[in-house]
């Protein structure tokens, strides 16, 4: 019997925001332990909830960019559960009526079809503390901090649309992307800031009955969710085909073994509408506020790549997946540098030295502008692509103008055929038999020529002016 | 022990304001920086309030005077081991804040020969209060004068930036108003006088006449799902106390059990050494519904929202609600102890005031003449406060409702 995997994935973001979802306690978990806290994120007793505006919009704007649809009216539950991360006994959030329901993510099949993973609803609720575990002498102790208590969290339930591993990585890939898009958060999965939890069961292909199903925890990355999901359908398909029947339960992602290890569930109970924090009432005049900050999507953007800059697919794709290199682009032909040279020093050069130097675009020193700058003068030959590639190193160290440069370390190109003529006596003096190789008819001597002079000029000549004088000189 | 303070105010300086010379006792539920806030129980055991709750911040401001805690029952919750009441008495306190779950603060007032008032739902602020079952409790206060209950009320009710849960509605106007009861209809709840002793049926029955000589016009009136409001919030009320209980783990705060296993025993053990029987067997129902039959939780939520809007039609009809107010026990709530270690016993005593916490209605109860622990309830529509304390003003100047 041939199996398919039905999987959905419950995808936890943590939003960017710089407070607290119900306090004004600063949202940074990674400051020293219990530093950002107060009596309502410490669940003191007394304490009340007041729900965090700015975490509201994040949070719309995050439901917005998947196509979710806003509701009307959503409010928070006690989600009631034991466990010494949440020393209240419940966590906030809102199990019964979620802050958008639909939606849902494009992305390209294996096959190369485009396919619509559907989402069922997003809705908010609070992180809770972080366990420490420590020896006191050879005690065993735990230690809770709380910065992490209360921070604000997305969850994102996808609809049971996932059959094989590439759709559940292709699905996170373009949800991260989108989500960044709007600057709702990071999405970080080896940081800890987008968790993504999979829900899988087996059937024969074919049918459409939905089995029993086992959820698969602690994927720290993309790659990682895909090779649990993959190793999880293995599994299953294996034991059904061997009589045994799947139970309903939790496993954990172990990276080192690649296996999925079954869990002792934890202990989860029911839902109680919570009276202490409103309900959240939206109107179409704030929905539709909210729609108007949302920026040009992802796809969007990448079709206007190709139409505007003549960009390929590929490339556009690739680069609308990462909002800043696309605006570095854009800013760069603003500036009135050709796209296509655009596009390859920004991939090829500014990149991989700015990760080079583990910066980022917006904080490294070249910008835009700065950039620009010099390929101008490449454009215009001032300067040779070597010399440029040097130029660009230095824009790193200092912040002078790359003209400034070019012209203080003497990176400018010669193309003046008076102070090249001499060059070029000394290459056809000293390189005899290259030239009578190439008088014999022999074409890759002049290119061994022209890079002798080069060589002369320390990089500076202009091999296209070289070429042109060496073809005159030596007489076709 | 100090008989009537769990915790006395060491501090006599106050505030200038409206309210200087103003002596409030609460209770040990409401936070007052530094002052230990046990609530009455053993799982708070040692916690110190890290600061004000809002009903305390106003009060200093106005220059009130805080006489201290009082002693209270575990968490509130009934009238057992509650010492409501002993300072007004006592002449230590002007008014007394009193947590009204299902009617404690009116039931303690009928006790004490007081009157006691529950504010609606939502106009005082939940900031520093620790509660029990947060949709249902309101801060209550207790006084000889009605011009004590309105001088406080004037003072903490209202919108607050530390209680987002407060519905943006307008605060209502707590100044006297004339009465004319020539445009009032009192309603008088039919169902809520089956099982009145004969005392209390009498002075029930005068406080109604009386009201009907001054003019008043008065009607009978059903709610025949009258029994559903105890139901409901006994269901609601125990899953909403399970789930805000649930925090009480021994880990910051309470005493921890030793020789735990395990968090989980811990937890178990903790638990069950901290709380008191009548809690336990709250907590356990809560949990049983919250668990085993969720399905009764949720009914129980669509028929308080049935009620509350069978409530609003009958409030159209008539202005204010009349009912009797009977503390069982010849001494009140102290002499019903062995009713009140058990919820039956606990919700058999509130028969007649919990439906005010299952629809977050006003409610007032004035201490009868005729009968000792024995009040008439006047309950009006949501944000109705001001014109019910008016109404039970005009009774008591009149001689009138049996008062
Ligand atoms: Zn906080």
């Amino acid at each position: 019997m041939e199996f398919e995997a039905v999987i959905g994935l419950e995808i936890h973001v943590e939003l960017n925001c710089t407070t607290k979802l119900f306090c004004d306690c600063p949202n940074r978990p990674g400051d020293d332990p219990n530093a950002n806290t107060c009596p309502t994120c410490l669940w003191l007793p007394g304490a009340m909830p007041r729900l965090s505006e700015q975490a509201l919009e994040k949070a719309s704007l995050l439901c917005l960019a998947l196509g979710a649809e806003l509701q009307p009216r959503s409010a928070f539950d006690q989600k009631v559960y034991y466990y010494p991360d949440l020393p209240k006994g419940y966590q906030l959030s809102q199990a019964h009526l979620p802050l958008a329901r639909g939606g849902g993510v494009d992305i390209i099949d294996e096959d190369g079809s485009p396919c619509r993973l559907r989402i069922h609803h997003v809705h908010m609720e609070e992180d809770v503390a972080k366990l420490v575990h420590e020896m006191e002498g050879r005690v065993p102790i735990s230690l809770v901090d709380f910065n992490r208590a209360g921070a604000p969290l997305v969850e994102i339930v996808t609809e049971p649309d996932f059959r094989a591993p590439h759709q559940a990585m292709e699905f996170l890939k373009a949800l991260r992307t989108q989500v960044r898009y709007v600057g709702a958060s990071e999405c970080s999965m080896e940081n800890g800031t987008m968790r993504c939890d999979a829900n899988i069961s087996v059937r024969p292909r074919g049918t459409t009955q939905m089995n029993t199903k086992v959820e698969v925890k602690n994927m720290n990355s993309v790659r990682h969710v895909g090779d649990a999901i993959a190793y999880e359908i293995e599994r299953q398909g294996a034991s059904v085909q061997a009589g045994e029947a799947v139970v309903l339960h939790t496993r954990l992602w172990d990276p080192d073994k690649k296996a999925t290890l079954p869990m002792r569930a934890k202990f989860e109970g029911p839902t109680v509408p919570d009276p202490s924090v409103s309900a959240i009432e939206l109107s179409r005049e704030w929905i539709e506020r909210m729609r108007a900050q949302l920026p040009e999507m992802p796809a969007a953007r990448a079709e206007r790549l190709v139409e505007q800059h003549g960009l390929t697919r590929d490339e556009a794709l690739s680069l609308s997946a990462d909002p800043e290199s696309a605006d570095f682009l854009e800013a760069l032909v603003a500036e009135g540098v050709a796209p296509r040279m655009a596009m390859h020093w920004l991939t090829t050069q500014l990149l991989p030295a700015v990760r080079e130097r583990r910066q980022g675009l917006g904080t490294s020193p070249v910008s835009p502008v700065r950039l620009a700058g010099l390929l101008h003068m490449l454009a215009k030959e001032e300067v040779n692509a070597k010399a440029a590639r040097d130029v660009l190193a230095q824009m790193f160290e200092s912040d002078r103008r790359p003209e400034a440069i070019v012209q203080a370390c003497g990176f400018s190109q010669i193309s003046d055929r008076g102070a090249l003529d001499d060059l070029i006596d000394q290459v056809i003096r000293g390189q005899e038999s290259a030239v009578a190789n190439y008088r014999a008819g022999q074409e890759k001597a002049l290119g061994f020529l022209v890079g002798q002079v080069m060589q002369a000029s320390r990089g500076k000549a202009n091999p296209k002016v070289i070429r042109e004088l060496l073809v005159e000189r030596l007489g076709a | 022990m100090d008989p009537i303070f769990f915790h006395r105010n060491p501090d006599p300086a106050t505030a200038e304001g409206p309210r200087q010379g103003l002596r409030v006792a609460l209770q040990p539920n409401l936070a007052v920086a530094g002052w230990p806030m046990e609530a009455g129980s053993r799982a708070l055991a040692g916690y110190a309030a890290p600061e004000d709750a809002t009903i305390v911040r106003r009060l200093r401001a106005s220059g009130a005077h805080l006489s201290g805690s009082t002693h209270m029952s575990e968490f509130g919750l009934g009238l057992a081991g509650n010492g409501t009441g002993a300072a007004l008495r006592a002449g230590e306190a002007d008014v007394e804040l009193v947590l009204d779950l299902m009617g404690e603060s009116r039931l303690a007032a009928a006790g004490a020969a007081v009157c006691g008032f529950k504010p609606s739902y939502g106009l005082v602020s939940r900031f520093g209060l620790v509660g029990l079952i947060p949709s249902m409790e309101c801060c209550g206060i207790m006084s000889e004068s009605l011009g004590g209950i309105r001088a406080v009320l004037q003072v903490v009710a209202g919108q607050d930036g530390l209680d987002f849960s407060l519905p943006e509605e307008p605060v209502p106007d707590f100044a006297p108003e004339t009465v004319d009861p020539a445009r009032i209809t009192v309603g008088v709840v039919g169902e809520a006088q089956h099982d009145l002793g004969v005392t209390q049926e009498e002075a029930f029955r005068s406080a109604i006449d009386g009201m009907a000589g001054a003019g008043f016009a008065v009607r009978q009136v059903s709610l025949p799902e009258w029994p559903l409001f105890a139901l409901v919030h006994r269901i609601v009320g125990s899953v909403e106390a399970s789930s805000a209980a649930g925090r009480y783990d021994s880990v910051r705060y309470g005493r921890r059990a030793s020789g735990a296993k395990n968090w989980n025993e811990m937890y178990l053990l903790s638990r069950g050494a901290a709380f008191g029987t009548l809690l336990k067997s709250y907590l356990i129902q809560g949990a049983y519904f919250q668990f085993e039959r969720y399905g009764a939780f949720e009914d129980a939520c669509r028929i308080r929202a049935r009620l509350v809007g069978e409530m609003r039609r009958l409030m159209a009809e008539v202005d204010v609600l009349a009912l009797p107010a009977v503390v069982s026990g010849p001494r009140g709530g102290e002499a019903a102890d062995d009713a009140s270690d058990a919820p039956d016993g606990v919700y058999a005593q509130f028969a007649l005031t919990l439906f005010a916490n299952v629809t977050g209605q006003p409610a007032l109860c004035l201490p009868s003449t005729m009968a000792s622990h024995t009040g008439l309830q006047l309950v009006g529509p949501r944000l109705s406060d001001g014109r019910l304390l008016a109404l039970a003003e005009y009774l008591q100047k009149t001689g009138r409702g049996g008062n």
